[in-house]
């Protein structure tokens, strides 16, 4: 009784109360009234100003500066960027990157999708099942032992590789120092992504072909579209929209890479697989030039906002 | 041995079997069950060979590196798990610590923002979103200067902290989005009831939605536990290292020294593996919740 009483109250003095007082409120006492909400917002909000807004703002405004370990930041304009684009390091980081992203997202959006579209057609429901629990494997191996273990596979003395070289009679081949050599290592580094199935792009690519409604495939095989014409002309058309996500993801990632080159080979050798975010790296933590590594940052970032903004609206669905 | 053989009257019918294999080759599963399988062994073979690697002593490894010898060395197992532990039991507690955060904080938002008219709420809301288009590269050196400016250096604030700030973000855009589907009805029946705001949000908000945490938690102890950079830039003291920046020190030490190095590895990988052995169905349905596309 204690209870219901002041709830009537509130409601027989709300259906009361006339609705333009409502509106006569003012954005003050709206917030005011709100506060308790706010008050919920703010370890939220408190983490994000310190931890992400404020390091953003200070990429940006930190470019502009001469940052070195031991000495005042000089304001230098755009010096930063002029000096970058005439670096030939960053030059030579910028064909390497944008060499590894094509591959990396070539192959991201092709392989998973194959093997995702093998094992939708699988009939039995536990063999399903029991592949897409498989092809999660990649994603809870921590992925520096996956790294560190391809850097045993190239090793030139003991590595697996080099070793099922000499084994099916590849001699000449077997010799490679894969990392060690500024020719092949580039490819050495796309080839350890191998066998390109790995992480969350077939689990994703299969939950997309899942949610395809059955009708359709059964319209199709009445039309007599079954095997690869019914991939090309209805699987795959129905999964763009998880194609592009990969897509998106791929470059994103691809762009920004810095532990792979930076764990495998540091760049090296003769800056053959230096990368953007590794320089960054390297000239921020191992130079002290935290201005010219944050000119980096922003112009990778600058990069990676306008390709995903590109992808959004050309790939951009009719309807 | 006679009583493995069973009486000829309890065999199936000898058409039976080869009828289904029959099916089978002709439904032409066969070829992909093979394509399947062969690319499940190339995903594993690196870390059969670990497995296989762990066990071996130097001599053993330099005679047949590639096949099983005997006898198994355990006692790599227990070289390579002094080094290794310390470093697993940092990384549950700050990786743990993290999750608890996310979850935690990242649900409160995500709720607020679903439940409650207030002013500016869709700007704030923007605000939040709009760092999942930050990429990290932008902020990691800057984040640094943050960090070190306020004296967490070496410290598990170092990695928790940031850790949160970056994945409450994913949290909430995913948490706010089921907390608006959820019945409003079940809400204003409480509110009728005379239950405040918190205890409805703790009562009725949180049990429901626990499979979606669930889910968010996963994803975001996956994310904290393999990363590398952040620990690498910010914790110098060898004690206090996560998991991953542990086994890359191990390695520069031990490489070469094969058998012991490949344990760890074995090591390092188990604590996901159990994990995920525990959430698997968590993790493929959160995957599967066909929302996952752009």
């Amino acid at each position: 009784m204690a209870m219901q009483h002041p709830t009537s109250g509130n409601l027989v003095a709300s259906q009361a109360r006339p609705t333009i007082t409502i509106r006569k409120r003012s954005l003050w006492e709206r917030i005011v009234r709100a506060r308790f909400y706010y008050l919920l917002l703010v370890p939220c909000f408190t983490l994000l100003i310190v931890f992400n807004y404020y390091p953003a703002f200070l990429a940006m405004w930190g470019s502009i500066f001469t940052l070195d370990y031991g000495r005042d930041g000089e304001f230098v304009g755009l010096d930063n960027f002029r000096e970058m684009f005439r670096d030939p390091t960053f030059r030579e980081s910028i064909g390497n990157v944008v060499a590894l992203t094509l591959f990396g997202t070539i192959t991201a959006i092709t392989v998973p999708v194959i093997v995702a579209e093998w094992i939708f057609r699988l009939r039995s429901d536990r063999a399903q099942y029991f592949y897409r629990i498989i092809m999660v494997w990649p994603a809870i191996v921590p992925g520096i032992v996956t790294l560190l273990l391809w850097q045993f596979i190239y090793d030139p003395y003991d590595g697996i590789l080099n070793q099922i070289l000499a084994w099916v009679g590849l001699d000449q081949w077997a010799q490679n120092a894969w990392l060690a050599d500024p020719d092949l290592a580039l490819y050495a580094l796309m080839g350890s992504g191998f066998p390109f199935v790995g992480g969350i792009g077939v689990l994703i690519y299969l939950a997309g072909l899942q949610s395809i409604s059955t009708e359709i495939f059964d319209a199709a095989s009445l039309d007599g579209a079954s095997g690869f014409r019914r991939f090309l002309t209805i699987d795959l058309p129905l999964i763009r929209g998880q194609i592009r996500l990969i897509l998106v993801l791929s470059i994103i990632e691809g762009l920004q890479a810095i532990v792979g080159p930076l764990v495998l080979t540091r760049g090296g050798p003769v800056d053959s697989t230096m990368v953007p975010g590794l320089y960054m790296y390297e000239q921020a933590f191992s130079y002290g030039r935290l201005g010219y590594a944050s000119a980096i940052g922003v112009v990778v970032f600058i990069a990676v906002f306008s390709l995903t903004l590109l992808n959004l609206t050309v790939f951009r669905d009719k309807d | 041995m006679a009583n493995l053989s069973p009486p000829i009257h309890e065999l199936p019918p000898a058409s039976k079997p080869s009828s289904s294999l029959q099916k089978f080759i002709s439904s032409g599963d066969w070829w992909k069950h093979l394509a399947l399988i062969i690319i499940s062994i190339l995903l594993f073979f690196p870390f059969i060979m670990t497995l296989i690697i762990s066990f071996k002593t130097i001599n053993q490894f330099s005679v047949s590196p590639f096949t099983l010898t005997f006898p198994l060395h355990f006692e790599n197992y227990r070289e390579a798990g002094e080094v290794v532990l310390p470093y697993i039991r940092n990384s549950i507690v700050v990786s743990g610590t993290a999750c608890f955060g996310v979850v935690l904080i990242g649900s409160l938002t995500a709720y607020v923002f679903a439940q409650f008219q207030f002013p500016g709420k869709e700007i704030l809301y923007y605000m939040v979103l709009i760092l999942l288009m930050v990429p990290g590269i932008l902020t990691l050196v800057p984040s640094f200067v943050v960090v070190r400016d306020l004296n967490l250096l070496d410290t598990r604030l170092a990695l928790i902290l940031p850790w949160i700030a970056g994945g409450q973000v994913f949290a909430i855009f995913i948490l706010r989005t089921f907390y608006q589907s959820m019945p409003k009805d079940l809400f204003e029946a409480a509110r009728l009831d005379g239950a405040g705001e918190l205890s409805i949000y703790l009562r009725i908000a949180v049990p429901l939605s626990q499979s979606i945490l669930g889910v968010v938690a996963i994803f975001n102890i996956l994310g904290t536990w393999n990363d590398f950079l952040w620990p690498l830039i910010t914790i110098s003291n060898e004690d206090a290292y996560p998991l991953v920046l542990g086994l890359f020190r191990f390695q520069s030490s031990y490489y070469t020294v094969w058998g012991p190095l490949m344990a760890g590895y074995v090591i390092g990988t188990i604590p996901l593996v159990i994990l995920f052995a525990f959430t698997s169905k968590l993790f493929v349905q959160g995957l599967a919740q066909g929302g996952i596309k752009l």
